[in-house]
């Protein structure tokens, strides 16, 4: 007989609506570079709505959702990075100081790349974003050649985090993949203080909200 | 009569013209011609479109524009003469075109025969029909980008 070796406790990390919303980026920032690449111009703009859609809504949890999923609880200054790196930082459930620097630049970052999408107009003027209309031929093209550039700088990034996260996962042996899938971790005693979650109520306000505004969008603000 | 006459020579004088101004110009210039020929109707393309998701689109404008498109689906077969692909400078007109002159004529010519549907939609003051029109005209064009176009750098 051998003694079970205590596994330790598993303590909510993310919650459904950060982790499907992650998921679903990863999905549709995949499926909007391969449309554009092979010219399905009208699933690209669906695509992108639903990302303008995820965007909003992840901005909005940012502020009124579960606890790590909040700015004002992830986003630390220079000091706190620096205190990060030198290792005087006890893990707690949510980003750590740096890996939040990560958060916000792929979040604001994919948001100037959306709103560019939907000014940008092709070169023949046939393909466009639904606000291109409010904007010359000259400055919907010059969105489009942004929304290119953008794009390499947007690779880039995910290619760090992913680089990044692989770090944590096989050289300090922490499931960060997983923890992004199931929502929980575990951490060594003692234990910290697990995720709060936000009310449903909050949760169908910030889809609502999202749904609508998106639609707003989409329609070049014609109701 | 007279008014004939004058049509006549007025006809001479533009087919005169053209043919000196094709003659007249050297291979690049010919190609930048083209090159700011596409870039008016992509900004006449945008222009139908803008108005076609405007809640009062002006019909006005559309005809204009709609014009310009038609106009540039027949003028665009004077275009392509032959030494302006890529050997004379820099272009996305790719060798295919005087290549296959059968394919590229039948690419043109699906062109010159949608957009007078556009124009025809466009005067029956019908925003669906424009819509629906300005697709398939759309579609022309993707047509023969898709394969004598080279992609954008």
């Amino acid at each position: 007989m051998t003694e079970p070796v205590p596994s330790p406790a598993r303590v909510r990390v993310w919650d459904v609506p950060t982790r499907l919303v992650h998921w679903l980026l990863v999905l549709l920032v995949t499926f909007s570079w391969w449309s554009a690449e092979t010219g399905r111009m009208e699933w690209h703009r669906w695509s992108g709505y639903t990302l303008l859609g995820l965007v909003i809504f992840r901005l909005y949890w940012g502020l009124a959702g579960s606890s790590t999923a909040r700015f004002t609880r992830f986003v630390r200054g220079p000091r706190a990075i620096l205190g990060y790196l030198k290792g005087g930082w006890t893990a707690v459930p949510g980003h750590n100081p740096l890996g939040a620097l990560s958060v916000v630049a792929l979040l604001a970052l994919l948001a100037i790349q959306v709103v560019l999408g939907l000014f940008a107009v092709d070169v023949d003027g046939i393909e466009s974003g639904p606000l291109s209309t409010y904007v010359s031929f000259e400055a919907g093209r010059a969105a489009a050649h942004w929304h290119e550039d953008i794009f390499d700088v947007l690779s880039a990034l995910i290619l760090l985090h992913i680089v990044a996260v692989m770090y944590y996962v096989f050289f300090r042996k922490q499931s960060l993949v997983a923890a992004m899938v199931h929502g929980r971790r575990a951490f060594p005693e003692p234990q910290p203080a697990p995720m709060q979650s936000a009310s449903v109520v909050r949760l169908l306000l910030g889809i609502v909200l999202a749904v609508a505004l998106t639609w707003w969008v989409a329609r070049a603000f014609q109701v | 009569m007279p008014r004939s006459l004058f049509r006549a020579v007025g006809s001479a004088f533009v087919v005169a013209s053209l043919v000196a101004v094709a003659y007249a110009a050297t291979p690049r210039e010919t190609q930048q011609a083209r090159h700011e020929h596409y870039e008016e109707l992509g900004k006449a393309f945008k222009a139908i479109r803008d108005q076609t998701s405007a809640s009062s689109p002006d019909f006005t404008a559309l005809q204009k524009n709609a014009e310009v498109v038609h106009e540039a689906s027949v003028d665009q077969q004077q275009w392509f003469p032959k030494g302006t692909g890529p050997e004379a400078g820099k272009t996305r007109a790719l060798p295919d075109i005087w290549a296959k002159p059968a394919d590229f004529e039948a690419a043109q010519k699906m062109f010159s025969e949608r957009a007078p549907k556009l124009l025809a939609a466009v005067k029956s003051k019908d925003v669906d029909a424009v819509k629906a029109a300005f697709k398939e005209t759309g579609g022309a064009c993707k047509n023969c980008h898709d394969t004598f176009r080279a992609p954008e750098e």
